[in-house]
């Protein structure tokens, strides 16, 4: 057919036996592995209880070659699951630089999250990483960073706060709003505890309800981001968080200014594969898994309305 | 490339042949449905019914596969006493679970020789197709266990003589007598077969002594033939402007009515040749298990159910759209062709009757045409048998 030709002259071809290592997981051969369904095995080495439900889990690559290869972009995501039990997609949460570990936070929600949650120190797990698409952390240079996020959509961005805090002299600020619903429920209370010790970080913590003790602000996230009213000029907006927040704090960056084009979100869906292939995580053509999780709003306008 | 002649009475021989170096799959007739089976000494192979029940896709995608073996020690696991770091929270809350020592995870991957006879050009265009999302098209993954099978196995296809009222083939680009796919193409002719070796592979399965060179008159009926049955498949719609028209036509008011009597049953994506859509399990029995897949349904309204209760197609007209965009415009989008061979099998098993070239005249015409051509009737009529309603 013509549209073949057509992908053909544009470099697109799919790939035979001998364009992949053989038998190789993503985690040792990336894209070109030659067994992307196959999980490295990982002992887990730290567990941290972020939030009731929350824990934050540090493994190493029980094979100390893949450890020590192992990199991802930030805004990458992994496959972290249970064998007898099933892997499940989660943000990769470790610092892009951390060469020790992998980590990923999850909260206890289903049947592997609560599988996950039962695992001890010492206890192996599979991982499947790095996949997806990051954030593009490179073109944002000279750019003002604006987080915006609440509850457990932290971990999504995690990984590129740290990043670009780590990198704080390419960019022209960094401004984090992270809300929860209350005190008890912020996710790494002593990283944020780090960032407001800095005066190169603009951080905001915000909770629904007041309560007692609480210093900062009280409000849902998009009401506070539209006080803190933030100039979108030089700046990239990232959100990440419930989907009812996602969509009001959209509906906030566009009233205060923020072009699609520099307004970004990270999507979750129910995954499976992990792969582009299994075919549940697709929004039109593109495919959460593969495409993703990462989208600009500019990119998402393009898709069918089907979130 | 020289046209063989294989005689009706030699097909046995020839399949037994075969079966001596591969396993050999063929139509089958088994209860009154013919289905693609292990072809044995004996077996007769059934090519009066012009399309088995379902499609041969699980010999290519299991309908159940496991891909992962693993094992566990129950004993006392190891316990790492390093310290946390510095501003970690305690993790003194970490209530003791079951050792999770894993002592092997194996891959699985086993793909014999096979070699299928008697399947439609449709049915092999329907792997060239699955070729594409499974070959890591475009800069994705190659997918192991598809590839080996799809690697150790050939197609020996059988032209379509008398196609029938729901094969649509043409329409979209294929051919009764289709090569795409396809490694030696089989045509009935009288008393027997001409053969057309189209690969290597297709060379090497009819490089077999009771094949003889077809004379020219058999191989001038064979031609006749694949006119004659070409001529006689439906054009039921224009296959041009499709895509982009069920883009146009996304959030189109007849999707509601074409998808009222569907029942979400997932029949068409089980016996379609291109449907290729799967679920991941795990199973464990006390210290063993696998991970497996097998085949899931775009239909089913826990296919894409979140763990927080989300579902962005809970709507069952929002999962009746995704199927066909998923056809003829995602799919295209993302890997440059159709998923569709035109075989009408989902016309011919679906319960409900929905006629997926109804829902391509409807939804795959320009915006604003569909309510007009009134097309998106929720009768339950036979499926079109004749006719050329573009």
């Amino acid at each position: 057919m013509a549209e073949t030709m057509s992908g053909a002259a544009a470099g697109k071809k799919r790939l035979t036996a001998a364009d992949v290592v053989p038998g190789a997981s993503t985690a040792r051969a990336g894209k070109l592995g030659g067994n992307p369904y196959l999980p490295e095995i990982c002992t887990v080495r730290e567990i941290i209880q972020e939030t009731p439900n929350i824990r934050t889990f540090r493994l190493t690559f029980d094979d100390p070659e893949v450890q020590k290869s192992f990199s991802f972009l930030p805004g990458q995501v992994g496959q972290f699951g249970v064998f007898g039990v099933g892997e499940s997609t989660f943000a990769i949460t470790s610092r892009p630089s951390e060469t020790e570990y992998i980590q990923f936070s999850v909260m206890k929600a289903g049947e592997v999250t609560s599988a996950i949650h039962q695992l001890s120190l010492g206890d192996k797990a599979g991982v499947r990483a790095p996949m997806g698409c990051g954030f593009p952390v490179e073109a944002w240079k000279g750019k003002r960073i604006l987080y915006v996020m609440g509850g457990i959509g932290s971990a999504a961005l995690k990984a590129t706060i740290e990043y670009t805090i780590e990198h704080r002299v390419d960019y022209e600020g960094i401004s984090i709003l992270y809300g929860a619903t209350a005190p008890e429920n912020f996710t790494y209370q002593y990283d944020i505890d780090q960032w407001q010790k800095r005066d190169d970080i603009d951080l905001t913590l915000t909770i629904d309800r007041e309560c007692d003790g609480w210093q900062c602000d009280v409000g849902l996230v998009p009401h506070v981001l539209e006080r803190m009213n933030p100039t979108p000029e030089n700046t990239i907006a990232i959100t990440c968080g419930p989907p009812i927040m996602i969509k009001f704090a959209l509906m906030s960056f566009k009233k205060l200014g923020f072009s699609d084009e520099q307004t970004y979100t990270t999507l979750e869906k129910r995954m499976k594969c992990g792969i582009g292939i299994c075919g549940r995580c697709n929004v039109g053509p593109k495919y959460v898994c593969v495409d993703g999780p990462v989208f600009s709003l500019a990119e998402l306008r393009e898709l069918p309305d089907e979130l | 490339m020289t046209i063989k002649y294989l005689a009706q009475d030699q097909l046995a021989a020839f399949l037994a042949h075969l079966a001596e170096r591969a396993r050999v799959v063929a139509p089958i007739s088994e209860d009154g449905v013919v289905l693609f089976r292990n072809w044995e000494p004996g077996r007769q192979v059934d090519l009066e019914v012009l399309l088995a029940k379902q499609a041969p896709k699980e010999f290519m995608f299991p309908q159940t596969e496991e891909y992962l073996k693993f094992s566990y020690r129950m004993d006392t696991p190891v316990v790492d006493e390093s310290a946390p770091p510095a501003g970690a929270s305690d993790d003194g809350q970490v209530e003791a679970a079951l050792p999770h020592e894993v002592i092997e995870v194996q891959a699985e991957n086993a793909a014999p020789a096979q070699i299928i006879f008697g399947l439609r050009p449709c049915d092999a265009r329907g792997f060239v197709q699955m070729d594409q999302v499974f070959g890591g098209y475009g800069g994705f993954y190659f997918d192991p266990l598809y590839n080996a099978k799809r690697e150790a196995t050939t197609l020996l296809a059988v032209t379509c003589r008398d196609p029938r009222s729901t094969c649509f083939c043409t329409a979209i680009g294929g051919c009764p007598a289709g090569h795409e796919g396809v490694d030696a193409l089989f045509t009935q002719v009288d008393g027997g077969f001409t053969v057309e070796p189209l690969t290597e592979k297709g060379e090497a399965a009819t490089d077999f002594a009771a094949l003889r060179d077809a004379s020219e008159g058999e191989a001038a009926e064979a031609a006749e033939v694949k006119v004659q049955a070409t001529t006689r498949v439906d054009v039921p719609f224009e296959i041009d402007g499709v895509r982009d028209n069920l883009k146009a036509n996304f959030e189109g008011t007849s999707w509601q009515d074409l998808c009222l009597r569907c029942i979400s049953c997932g029949t068409c994506t089980y016996v379609c040749p291109s449907c290729y859509c799967f679920s991941v399990n795990d199973s464990l029995v006390e210290t063993k298990g696998e991970r497996y897949r097998v085949w899931d349904n775009c239909f089913n309204p826990t296919y894409t159910l979140e763990t927080s209760g989300h579902n962005p197609r809970e709507k069952k007209v929002n999962r009746f759209r995704n199927r066909f965009s998923h056809k003829f415009w995602y799919y295209q989008d993302k890997y440059d062709s159709l998923l569709c061979s035109g075989c009408g099998r989902c016309i011919m098993h679906c319960p409900t009757r929905i006629d997926i070239r109804e829902v391509l005249r409807v939804m795959g015409a320009p915006a604003g045409v569909p309510e007009a051509a009134g097309a998106a009737s929720n009768s339950a009529e036979l499926p079109a048998t004749d006719g050329k309603e573009a």
